[in-house]
């Protein structure tokens, strides 16, 4: 155990970063949870990472920062074409929805690979897609994205029941293209569904509140637990995230029924 | 309240490290942290970022990371676009003034010796991004040399009360460097010329070094898997110029040398590569003196 690394100044980026995902992705989980389509979010990073990787493919100075938007622009362009591919099929044969997000994110997994085939970094740029590098992220970042998720929960909670299913596909396709690049799809995936799975018994504004916390109790014992034993950040805190649904999850069916 | 006497606490541990070494260190791999403790002893408290069994092109962030390098006074690495896809960040997110580019406490070796394999023309698709050479300096000891006397330099500079301390035991490591390196030549004479097939080039140094002959490379862009008809070219050069062994490192999956070995039937040598690949290679002596019996032995 080691307590050299646990400083504000290190973790709390990643925190701040964390947060800002679980604010939106925890009321969007609900959303996806109640409509059955789980990996709908695996697909829609997916093509998101995929549209990014596509722009620094092509802009090949993008890799070390320059055409930032040209790149953000793919990348939010790719995962709005999925999520309106995917509002089209909801209505479309909306029995196979579910099979047709699958076929989605495995296609544009391996359109990825197929991308990064010639590209000796390929690998590494996969991983940090899937994995994330939540650690890297700094101040400047976090403010964008803060903005833009400002915006994304302003019309969420205030004008959700005005737009239809296409609404929703587009705000989730926002909300995911920031935050895959913040910390990587497979937090994304926990952030999503782990809170909102374990408090989908539980209603309303109770419903919310606790699943942002079970989000930001899991996430603060990951970016700690980390920290003290030397682990590699963004599975540790998926690890946690699990952990804290499943506590949350047996409190919510021990407590009152409602 | 409490964080204030947790923030003390910290600030009590910090205290405490750096009064018992004088000079923290952050090394990249495994070998730059051996030779920092060849050099400065207890005076300097290392960290190594990978370990031997590692690919130091591509670590996961890990806080612990952004701690060391906030707190080290010398960054230690290949360079040479080895650790392209990590360092600069990590560099970054420290927000530490005295190990920035160009900083005294900034090191990168391979600025410091003859790189092989600089490519004439800088292009992406040749899938070698190290348009400053090859980063794996490490396989000859005679880059180890010149990288002693560099950093023996910095760290006079960045503790010059202990300047004579520094210089006293890098003639020591020198002197008795130096006449390993002779012998270790007069022991691999016999390698001369040898034909042997790499996995992936880190061996440029090595292969240099004793004079062995690259008969082929399985993969010949780091990081891409070789394709079928790559493989396929492989097997025609042998059968024209048969190779006596393949060589991978203790790092590398050697899923592509196992293929090759399985259909050739030549002997695999997993050389530990660096400090604490294998076993033998416990320090930077036995790194050399295991890699050198380890051919003598495969390669007959």
């Amino acid at each position: 155990m080691n307590t050299t690394a646990l400083e504000f100044s290190i973790l709390g980026p990643a925190f701040a970063a964390g947060l800002l995902v679980l604010a939106t992705h925890v009321p969007l989980g609900i959303e996806v949870l109640r409509r059955g389509i789980i990996f709908i979010d695996l697909a829609i990073a997916q093509m998101a990472g995929l549209g990014a990787l596509a722009g620094m493919l092509y802009w090949t100075d993008a890799a070390e920062g320059g055409q930032p938007f040209a790149v953000q622009a793919c990348s939010l362009g790719a995962a709005l074409g999925g999520a309106l591919l995917l509002t089209w099929t909801e209505r479309k044969f909306p029995d196979i929805q579910e099979a047709l997000i699958g076929c989605l994110f495995v296609l544009s997994a391996s359109v990825a690979l197929l991308l990064i085939g010639q590209n000796p970094h390929g690998g590494e740029h996969i991983k940090d897609l899937l994995a994330g590098q939540i650690l890297w992220v700094l101040w400047p970042q976090i403010g964008l994205v803060a903005v833009l998720y400002t915006a994304l929960l302003g019309a969420w909670f205030g004008y959700r029941h005005r737009f239809g299913r296409a609404g929703f596909y587009v705000i989730f396709a926002f909300a995911v293209t920031a935050s895959v690049q913040l910390v990587g799809v497979y937090l994304v995936f926990a952030s999503l569904i782990m809170p909102a799975l374990a408090l989908r018994r539980t209603k309303g504004v109770r419903q919310l509140v606790a699943a942002y916390g079970t989000g930001a109790v899991g996430l603060a014992a990951g970016l700690i637990l980390s920290a003290l034993f030397d682990l590699s950040t963004g599975p540790t805190i998926v690890a946690t995230l699990a952990v804290c649904a499943l506590a949350a999850g047996a409190l919510a069916a021990a407590g009152p029924k409602q | 309240m409490k964080t204030r006497s947790i923030a003390l606490c910290l600030a009590w541990l910090v205290a405490a490290s750096t009064a018992q070494a004088k000079v923290n260190v952050f090394a990249c791999e495994p070998e730059w942290g051996a030779l920092t403790t060849a050099i400065a002893g207890d005076q300097a408290n290392v960290t190594v970022a990978t370990t031997a069994l590692q690919d130091a092109h591509q670590i996961q962030a890990r806080p612990s990371l952004i701690a060391g390098v906030r707190k080290a006074q010398l960054v230690f690495c290949s360079g040479a676009e080895l650790e392209t896809g990590w360092l600069p960040l990590l560099i970054r997110q420290a927000g530490n003034d005295g190990i920035q580019e160009g900083q005294p406490g900034n090191l990168m070796a391979a600025s410091y010796v003859k790189t092989l394999d600089v490519p004439k023309v800088l292009d992406r698709s040749q899938g070698d991004l190290h348009a400053e050479g090859n980063p794996h300096i490490i396989t000859d000891p005679r880059n180890l040399r010149i990288v002693a006397r560099v950093l023996t330099d910095r760290l006079k500079l960045l503790d010059t009360p202990d300047a004579a301390r520094y210089e006293a035991s890098f003639v020591t490591f020198d002197q008795q460097l130096a006449a390993r390196i002779e012998a270790w030549q007069k022991e691999a004479a016999p390698l001369r010329g040898a034909p042997i097939v790499i996995q992936h080039n880190v061996w440029a140094y090595l292969t240099n070094w004793l004079g062995l002959k690259v008969v082929a490379a399985l993969e010949p862009k780091p990081g891409v898997p070789p394709t079928t008809s790559h493989l396929a070219g492989v097997l025609t050069k042998l059968a024209a110029t048969p190779a006596k062994a393949i060589v991978v490192a203790a790092y590398e999956d050697p899923k592509a040398a196992q293929w090759l070995a399985g259909k050739t039937g030549l002997p695999v040598i997993t050389l530990p590569y660096t400090v604490g690949g294998n076993k033998a290679a416990e320090d930077l002596f036995g790194l050399y003196d295991t890699t050198i019996a380890q051919l003598l032995q495969g390669i007959k």
